[in-house]
């Protein structure tokens, strides 16, 4: 499974780079950071896959938490939440989803949900 | 609003004075016409309330002539007036690794159209350029000169004073970009022998975004780039090549140049010095703190008489951008992560792509605020 391939979308500045993985059976879309470039390709699998991927033997009830917050809150609003609605939204401290997986908020909690990569370089 | 401590001060002054804001308005809601448009008595007084500030930025920037003081939106907008103002194909520019995108992405751009080359001279690893590595870089179809005052990630305060003999020697412009300086450290362009600074108004000036601009020394011209509406000589189809308006194109920003004199008006009331020295103090306390919390990598010199209050620091095994999330949601603490617009900076700290995190303090924080966040990232470091 899961073998890396480059789309075809033509080379160019590398936040437009793109992967095709097959994943789950289907084709998904990863930017160069291993982000979903299209939230609604993320299934429940796919978390899952990315996970262990990740270093995480399975997805705990905490970390389904997490991470049906950030997509439901997504869905809803259409962007991430900000951090005191993380915080709110989940009962749980920054400080502690951040040591909940590997890669920490942005690269592992958000990831995972499939929510797209933040466009500002400093953003979590 | 919910109580925050700011220390994001080197990407905008937060929070503005509000005799400031109060000034500002004031005075827009009473003259806030047209400056040097009509004729009638309120387009006259305006036009002198532009000229007055024209004034007060010449003195303070230490330029010879106030009709060349140009008004632009912030220090990216007159630093892309300037740089492509002056380049010509074939040219040569030299700048440093130490840049922001505002001088970085011009030059850029202008070399990838095939106008210009350039070379940027390294820094080391207390955060300081060698003005011997400029003078080395500079050739013989070298146009300009053009470097930052101090660093906006490691607050670095550079040599410009022995660049700026380098330049007059070779006869060549040098460029300055103040735009963390101003405000902080005293500016002289013509003791410092440089052709023209770029700063802002909106970061240590205490005036509102969206104003900055240029002090161009005299016998030094900038070609214009910006065509339009002068308020003279508007017969002519030929954009006037008479200071100021030679480079400003368009009503100017006068809310905000009216902003900017209030921010000013704050920063003599409190003196520079008086500010500079707090912020140095407050900044000492962090980084003695900060340099005894295991995990914690500190960038740069430790001479913070030679820096401005900007310290980027990062935490061994966790992304920037989540230490500084964990501030902000867990401890109420402001803070800048990332690259800073300046990659060249974290390319050489070899902080990468994900950079590091900056605290960079105002007038308005204390010691309090201090010990919140060096008690924050106690906890962030030992995940408790």
């Amino acid at each position: 499974m899961d073998q890396p391939a480059e789309a075809s979308r033509p080379a160019g500045p590398e936040s437009l780079q793109v992967q095709v993985r097959s994943l789950a059976g289907r084709e998904i879309v990863f930017d160069s950071e291993g982000f979903l470039s299209d939230f609604r390709q993320w299934t429940e699998e796919v978390a899952g896959i990315l996970a262990q991927e990740s270093g995480l033997e399975a997805l705990t009830d905490t970390h389904w938490q997490v991470i049906r917050f950030l997509r439901d809150y997504y869905l809803q609003n259409g962007r991430a939440p900000l951090h005191r609605e993380l915080k709110k939204g989940t009962g749980m401290s920054l400080l502690e989803i951040e040591s909940l997986f590997p890669g920490g908020i942005k690269q592992g909690a958000r990831r995972l949900a499939g929510l797209p990569n933040p466009k500002t370089c400093g953003q979590s | 609003m919910a109580e925050i401590v700011y220390l994001d001060n080197a990407a905008t002054s937060f929070p503005k004075p509000r005799e400031v804001l109060e000034r500002m308005i004031d005075l827009y809601a009473a003259k806030g016409v047209s400056p040097g448009r009509g004729g009638y008595d309120l387009a006259l007084e305006a036009e002198e309330m532009v000229s007055a500030a024209r004034r007060r930025l010449c003195r303070f920037f230490g330029g010879d002539d106030p009709a060349r003081v140009i008004f632009a939106s912030n220090a990216t907008d007159a630093l892309n007036l300037v740089i492509q103002g002056l380049v010509k194909p074939g040219g040569h520019v030299v700048s440093s690794e130490l840049e922001h995108n505002s001088v970085l992405r011009p030059l850029h751009h202008l070399r990838g159209k095939g106008l210009i080359d350039y070379d940027l001279v390294p820094f080391d690893a207390r955060g300081f350029i060698d003005p011997g590595d400029v003078a080395r870089a500079i050739r013989p179809n070298s146009q300009f000169v053009i470097l930052t005052h101090a660093s906006n990630v490691l607050g670095t305060i550079q040599p410009v004073e022995a660049v700026g003999a380098i330049c007059r020697q070779r006869g060549i412009p040098l460029i300055i970009d103040t735009a963390q300086s101003a405000g902080v450290v005293p500016i002289n362009l013509s003791a410092w022998g440089a052709s023209a600074v770029a700063f802002t108004g909106h970061k240590s000036l205490f005036g509102p975004t969206g104003i900055g601009g240029l002090v161009l020394s005299r016998g030094f011209d900038v070609q214009t780039t910006r065509f339009g509406g002068t308020g003279i000589e508007s017969q002519d189809p030929v954009h006037t090549q008479t200071y100021p308006h030679r480079l400003e194109a368009g009503t100017i920003n006068f809310m905000g140049i009216l902003g900017l004199m209030a921010g000013m008006d704050y920063l003599d009331s409190q003196g520079m010095e008086a500010i500079a020295q707090k912020e140095r103090t407050l900044a000492r306390r962090l980084w003695q703190g900060l340099a005894q919390i295991p995990r914690v990598k500190l960038y740069g010199t430790d001479r913070l008489d030679q820096r401005l209050a900007v310290i980027l620091a990062n935490v061994e095994g966790m992304t920037p951008a989540d230490v500084a999330a964990i501030l902000d949601g867990d401890f109420g603490i402001a803070t800048r992560s990332g690259l800073q617009c300046a990659p060249l900076v974290h390319q050489r700290l070899g902080t990468g792509k994900a950079g590091g995190v900056r605290f960079s303090l105002g007038p308005f924080n204390t010691s309090e605020d201090i010990d919140l966040v060096l008690e924050a990232m106690g906890k962030i470091c030992t995940g408790k």
